[in-house]
């Protein structure tokens, strides 16, 4: 049996972490504001719109993968970026799978505000911007609970980074894919080791967040 | 000039439209005037929440206008006093965001509002773990910190029990005193209003009906439906007589009821006849003064402290208040004939024109 060297395995983690964290600044970068946009006006069209993210929330990875995939294809619409089976694409589609969580939850913690909020803010005389610094420090636990949910969501996925990355060995390979690589190669140690470095990541980072969380509510 | 106008609202008409259907608000003449405490009273659903945020410019008006001339804040307190996420020192502090003010001349601010109204002690606790009361309390801080030229209060004493609206309206009062602040103040409470009102406006079904002091529109209801809003609860309908009474007018109720007081109402016209349940006194024996006849008891209800009892007089359910523990409260039943009385100042005529209801 081969084993993945120390090495090969702070690879793979460093890799993980590469493609999962910009995924996530991106998805928070631009859901957010969408997410608080959207949760606290009334328009037109938004039950459809809302019952739309609702169901991004839900989308399954591997089906974002081959959208993700057929995008950029050779001959896809983003052909030309040359992104197929790199980083990129893996970022990508690992954002299409954020996006609708941090929207998601963003807004349910903005609608669950206080309809007068808004309101009382206003007439204390606050100005514009610092309403929104007061509106992301009442809704701070929900944030966490987006970023926390989106975290999860894209380091466990496997479907779309396999789909658009392509498990390239030294290039596009992450803790997922390689853990079901192993799994089926038989190699269920190598597997099961790699499960506990991706469990122990998730538990790490979603520790350190519930730390803020609650360091926020004394 | 100690009774400027502040705000002003003239020929206003807000629509609102929601799920529910739409509402209509008119309001075509009121005002807020520099160091008046002016109370919006009217029954649920009346418009009163809604009066309010055109008053403080939150909903936009189909028509009309809304001058206001403060040179300070104009703030308004919601009825649902929604706390922001930190402390009840930090809830204070919310509204100075943005504005030039130095660090510790809003820190003695701060304190000096939370003082007033007695929540000093809770200043760094937690504003979601505050009681109702103190809720109540935190939210007219806030306002009060920033020193407003005029301040809407929307049902400042909703869910607090008697003790804790007693408390804070005295509270409230004297903060209103001492800083000299108008304020619009809706309420559904009349006791509230009568102890805290300059003037008091009335609004029914959307519609600003009568506006004047307090005294005024407390005495003179202008409509039937105002004098209920306003507590002139026992109204019967009579006609002015031909027949005076010295300088007193008589109405006829029926041949055998009649009232006097003074008015200059031509004889034959038709009124409602107003008096409070507070000014109806009721009398076993035959000494009575200023009699408007006799009445039989239909129902006697005590809370230890008053008995309210319903007679009926001259067709009509009529209601009164006595003191509790009196050797009259406890021997009237049902059946029980009694003698009415009502002085003449305190019999208010209501002329009946062919639009009212």
């Amino acid at each position: 049996m081969i084993y993945p060297s120390i090495g090969l395995l702070v690879e793979i983690t460093l890799r993980t972490l590469a493609v999962c964290l910009p995924a996530l600044a991106i998805s928070l970068a631009i859901g957010l504001p969408i997410g608080i946009a959207i949760g606290h006006r009334r328009f037109a069209g938004r039950v459809p719109l809302v019952s739309l993210i609702n169901t991004g929330m839900g989308a399954p990875p591997v089906v974002v993968g081959l959208v993700v995939y057929l995008l950029l294809a050779r001959s896809g619409p983003l052909g030309n970026l040359s992104w197929l089976y790199s980083i990129e694409a893996m970022i990508v589609a690992q954002v299409v799978i954020a996006l609708p969580l941090v929207i998601g939850i963003t807004l349910a913690a903005v609608g669950a505000l206080d309809e007068d909020w808004e309101l009382q803010v206003r007439t204390l005389g606050v100005p514009r911007r610092w309403r929104l610094w007061l509106l992301l420090r009442e809704i701070r636990l929900g944030l966490l609970a987006a970023v926390i949910t989106a975290l999860g969501g894209i380091l466990s996925e496997v479907g779309a980074v396999m789909a658009v990355g392509g498990n390239l060995e030294g290039e596009t390979r992450v803790l997922t894919t390689a853990i079901l690589m192993y799994t089926q190669m038989g190699e269920l140690e190598s597997a099961l080791g790699l499960a506990a470095i991706l469990v122990g990541l998730m538990l790490v980072l979603a520790g350190l967040l519930t730390v803020v969380q609650q360091s926020g509510r004394s | 000039m100690s009774n400027a106008t502040l705000l002003s609202a003239r020929d206003l008409r807000v629509e609102l439209r929601s799920r529910r259907g739409s509402f209509r608000l008119s309001a075509d003449a009121l005002e807020l005037r520099a160091r008046e405490a002016l109370v919006i009273l009217g029954p649920n659903g009346s418009g009163k929440s809604t009066l309010m945020r055109a008053l403080a410019g939150l909903e936009r008006p189909e028509s009309g206008r809304l001058t206001s001339v403060a040179t300070g804040p104009v703030t308004m307190v919601f009825q649902n006093p929604a706390p922001f996420a930190g402390s009840v020192a930090h809830n204070v502090r919310v509204g100075f965001l943005g504005k030039r003010c130095s660090g510790a001349e809003r820190d003695d601010r701060v304190r000096e509002a939370l003082e007033r109204f007695k929540i000093d002690h809770l200043a760094e606790h937690r504003a979601a773990t505050l009681s109702g009361g103190e809720m109540r309390r935190l939210a007219l801080a806030r306002a009060f910190a920033l020193r407003p030229a005029a301040l809407l209060l929307d049902e400042p004493f909703a869910g607090l029990d008697a003790e804790g609206q007693a408390a804070l309206s005295v509270d409230l009062r004297r903060a209103i005193e001492d800083t000299g602040v108008a304020v619009a103040m809706v309420t559904h409470d009349l006791r509230r209003a009568m102890l805290l009102a300059d003037r008091i406006a009335v609004l029914i079904d959307g519609v600003l009906v009568q506006v004047g002091s307090r005294d005024a529109v407390l005495e003179h209801p202008a409509t039937p439906a105002i004098a209920r809003v306003v507590g002139m609860t026992n109204l019967v309908r009579g006609v002015v007589s031909a027949e005076r009474c010295g300088d007193l007018a008589l109405v006829e109720v029926d041949a055998q009821h009649r009232v006097a007081t003074r008015s200059e109402l031509p004889p034959g016209t038709s009124v409602w006849i107003g008096i409070r349940p507070e000014h109806l006194k009721l009398d076993i024996g035959r000494g009575a003064v200023d009699p408007i006849g006799k009445a039989e008891v239909r129902g006697v209800v005590s809370d230890g402290v008053s008995v309210a009892v319903q007679v009926e007089w001259a067709g009509t359910e009529m209601r009164t208040h006595l003191m509790a523990g009196r050797g009259l409260a406890r021997t009237l039943e049902p059946g029980a004939g009694v003698s009415l009385s009502a002085s003449p100042e305190h019999v208010h005529l209501i002329p009946i024109c062919d639009e009212m209801p």
